[in-house]
């Protein structure tokens, strides 16, 4: 931990669209961005990279300071799937200069065809699956707002991509049939995530405590934090007036993979 | 940025084989030529593989694996991070299917000189006496060829040798204790311990797990980074590749990296004679052998012999019997997860060091047969934001609400034991991988005592998650572990191998991992598998003249060859006292 542990500054509001901003749950005043988002100000994991093995600094270091070039998408699908991720996994609350990478990382992947050792047999392959996902959710912003999704105001954006999360969509039917939307929506979720929070930023939001080879850590109880970590200071928020993705719904009661995971009615209920 | 006392760490500068931190491989490794025949050709260097190769070796055999992933510097190639881990695990193609289809990959399956047990979380409890003979007590499943008394003391043994940290006592199924100490307990742990105790449940703390809690040798002892399973680069995690491969090389036994067997040649007099394999650049090579040992695991094994199909084994080698790619397990792992007002920070520590297995047995109250555990595990931050999304369908502002908390949670996962059917299988699928091989098609669905199982276990968990304390207690529906499909049994019809693991059908041809198991109980099958693997060896090195030249079928139990351990693991406990 650097000495200074002083708040990041907030970013100035001026001529900004605080409709899409969290915001104070008391005051209901629209939340600045700032470089760290989460309850652990001051917290870096990356000060910490002179304690990391080589191997670990090299590629966690690299993750920051390169960003892939995108080469399997074309511009206009790199545009479509950046916004998607802008709310399957939004970060208006980061300053513009701190937001992760998201759709480089997956275009990386598909790029280089890498997959994680399985396809679902009711599912293409990863470059098909995305590819049919770009047809299917531009006809559900046809069939709902008779626009293209990228035309679309964000609100609407949201509405669009929740029905894919609910598995409820209103068209692109045969897509759907020889692509399972449960299966799809998992797979979109889990590059977005396998992007997001393999980030030191990301580790610094939610006080991961990051690498710690060879140095260990030492207070394994009560959820103390080692010298260099930090205590918790939390503070309510609430989700932009301008989203509906900040509500969850427990899943306990579907205790088998399949019907968790891939939507089979009769199991549902 | 604050630097340590004498400047950033740097990797070591010697150019040996780095295996953990101290470790090092620095004699030469022999290298056989194609026209050479070895003795023992072994196909995957995992956790049987491992142990397979250095007992052989030791033994004076002319023995080699063929490895289909790399052989790992752990300085040089593994790092303290979840997404930069891929490379462990096998993420090749695989097709998967049926009614409950299987996550393979990260999940399950690894890739690497070490294999799986370079991603495990270690856990190593044995299996129960009653696993033995599943069949007899419950009317279900199968029995296996032997009882629990013939594997104990290679238990015993393998404890010693990776070695296993736990109690000083164990209370259920045959009692016993460990003889390194148990670890400390991490966040995870003390919940656990809260719940159980709450509820009544005794509860095994600090292990078992195959963690080193002290150092021994020239292995450091654990320093609870959690990021066990993304290969442990301290050494203190029991693989193959820390535990047993060194002392092969040192006893000239080879590890071909980078080959990726494709097909088992079976000469004119029905006895294999060697193996086609690729190496990384594509490249088509034969190693000859006097008898061959598959040792892939559950999916790459079956899909090996399927691959080897040839005249007189038109539905695939040793497949007489159409029970290769059958009776295909996973466990149920749903994983439980407990908000807490306080913090847990659960990345700390390894996911493995505490469980119950009070829930183990078949219950006559219950509506199902078998049991289950529930054991601690600690999802780092990617993991854990998948299980999110599953959990509590979380998208969004809501996933990043959540993922704020990461520090409030806990997590334990049920194992569960699904019964093995023969609809649950691996077949070929029509898609090929990158060297025109035709990859494994998965098929698994539960069937009705499995669903009761996993409704029962979840349930439990859930309340001794609310027990502990949870203010919010959720669940992620998710599989385990693998074993079957080329099990062993004695009636030639109905399995693949006989209880050494020679198969039925081929009198040179070997299966060793955890594809032989007949049933899983619900124990993690790691330590099953070594002891299996070290029991076998010593039936190779007993037989290997009957092998190499007749076809008879020696069905003796060989003697425990404790000579040919590793070096200072062998005798009533280590370190050991003369």
């Amino acid at each position: 931990m650097t000495t200074t542990r002083a708040r990041t500054k907030p970013h100035s509001l001026a001529n900004a669209d605080t409709s899409l901003l969290p915001r104070n749950v008391v005051s209901g005043e629209p939340l600045p961005p700032t470089e760290q988002p989460g309850y652990y100000p001051g917290y870096s994991t990356l000060s910490q990279r002179a304690y990391w093995d080589q191997a670990t600094r090299d590629l966690v270091v690299d993750r920051v300071e390169r960003i892939a070039r995108i080469r399997h998408f074309s511009d206009e699908q790199a545009r479509f799937w950046r916004t998607v991720f802008d709310h399957v996994l939004p970060q208006t609350d980061r300053v513009p200069q701190r937001r992760i990478s998201l759709v480089e990382r997956l275009d990386e992947r598909l790029f280089q065809n890498r997959g994680v050792g399985y396809r679902y047999a009711n599912m293409p392959h990863d470059r098909e699956a995305y590819r049919l996902a770009e047809i299917a959710i531009n006809q559900e912003s046809q069939a709902r707002y008779t626009g293209n999704f990228i035309d679309l105001p964000h609100l609407q954006q949201e509405a669009v991509l929740k029905a894919v999360h609910d598995g409820k969509p209103e068209a692109a039917r045969p897509i759907w049939k020889q692509m399972s939307i449960r299966r799809f929506w998992q797979l979109l979720m889990q590059d977005a995530i396998e992007a997001y929070y393999a980030h030191p930023w990301a580790w610094d939001e939610i006080g991961f405590g990051g690498p710690a080879y060879p140095r260990a850590y030492t207070r394994l109880e009560r959820g103390e934090p080692e010298p260099w970590e930090v205590e918790e200071e939390r503070y309510e928020w609430t989700a932009p007036p301008y989203s509906i993705s900040d509500t969850t719904e427990s899943t306990h009661h579907l205790h088998t993979e399949s019907s968790q995971n891939n939507f089979i009615p009769d199991e549902s209920q | 940025m604050r630097t340590p006392l004498f400047g950033s760490f740097e990797a070591p500068e010697s150019g040996n084989h780095a295996v953990g931190l101290f470790q090092r491989i620095d004699s030469p490794m022999r290298r056989y030529r194609d026209r050479d025949e070895v003795d023992y050709l072994i196909v995957g260097c995992g956790s049987a593989g491992g142990v397979l190769l250095q007992r052989l070796s030791r033994a004076g055999f002319r023995v080699a694996a063929l490895e289909a992933g790399p052989f790992w510097d752990t300085e040089r190639d593994w790092v303290s991070d979840e997404s930069g881990s891929h490379k462990l695990y096998w993420e090749d193609l695989r097709v998967t299917g049926g009614a409950d289809p299987l996550a393979l990959g990260a999940n399950n399956c690894g890739k690497g000189v070490g294999g799986g047990s370079v991603h495990w979380a270690a856990f190593t409890p044995r299996f129960h006496p009653s696993d033995f003979e599943v069949y007899t007590r419950d009317g279900v499943g199968a029995d296996w060829p032997f009882g629990y008394e013939t594997l104990r003391p290679y238990y015993e043994q393998l404890e010693l040798e990776m070695p296993v940290a736990g109690p000083a006592w164990f209370p259920w199924g045959h009692p016993h204790g460990y003889t390194y100490g148990p670890h400390p307990m991490g966040g995870v742990g003390n919940a656990l311990i809260k719940g159980c105790t709450a509820l009544g449940i005794p509860v095994s703390i600090g292990g078992p797990v195959a963690i080193l809690s002290g150092s021994r040798a020239d292995r450091p002892h654990c320093i609870y980074r959690g990021y066990c399973i993304q290969g442990c680069k301290v050494g203190a995690k029991a693989s193959t590749l820390v535990t047993h491969v060194p002392d092969a090389i040192a006893n000239g036994a080879e590890v071909r990296e980078y080959a990726m067997a494709s097909r088992i040649e079976v000469g004119k007099d029905g006895r294999v004679t060697g193996v086609h394999y690729f190496d990384r650049d594509g490249a088509s090579w034969f190693q000859r052998a006097k008898a061959v040992i598959v040792a892939g695991y559950s999916i790459e094994t079956p899909r090996l012999l399927l691959n080897s199909a040839c005249t007189g084994h038109e539905n695939g080698l040793a497949n007489s019997s159409d029970t290769v790619g059958r009776y295909l397990m996973a466990q149920a792992g749903n994983v439980i997860l407990g908000r807490f007002d306080q913090l847990v920070r659960m990345y700390k520590a390894p996911p493995a060091h505490a469980l119950t297995e009070e829930f183990y047995e078949t219950d006559p109250h219950n509506d199902f047969a078998r049991g289950f555990a529930i054991q601690t595990v600690g999802p780092l931050p990617i993991a854990f934001g998948k299980q999110m999304v599953s959990a509590k369908r979380a998208w969004g502002w809501g996933l990043r609400r959540e993922m704020m908390d990461y520090n409030h949670w806990a997590t334990f996962g049920l194992l569960g034991e699904i019964l093995p059917w023969p609809d649950n299988r691996v077949t070929l699928a029509d898609d090929r991988d990158q060297f025109d091989l035709r990859v494994a098609n998965v098929s698994f669905s539960l069937h009705d005592n499995d669903k009761k199982l996993i409704k029962a276990a979840k349930e439990k968990t859930m309340e001794v998650m609310h027990a502990a304390g949870a203010t919010e207690v959720v669940q992620e529906a998710r599989y385990a572990h693998l074993v079957g499909a080329a099990r062993m049994g004695s009636d030639p019809r109905t399995s693949v191998v006989d209880k050494f693991g020679r198969t039925h059908d081929v009198a040179n041809l070997f299966v060793c991992d955890g594809s032989i198991l007949p049933t899983q109980g619900s124990a993690n099958p790691g330590l099953t598998i070594q002891a299996l693997a070290a029991r076998t060896a010593d039936y190779l090195v007993a037989q290997g003249d009957a092998i190499f030249n007749a076809g008879t079928r020696d069905m003796s139990e060989p003697r425990l060859r404790g000579d040919l351990a590793p070096p200072g693991t062998y005798g009533r406990g280590v370190p050991r006292i003369k």
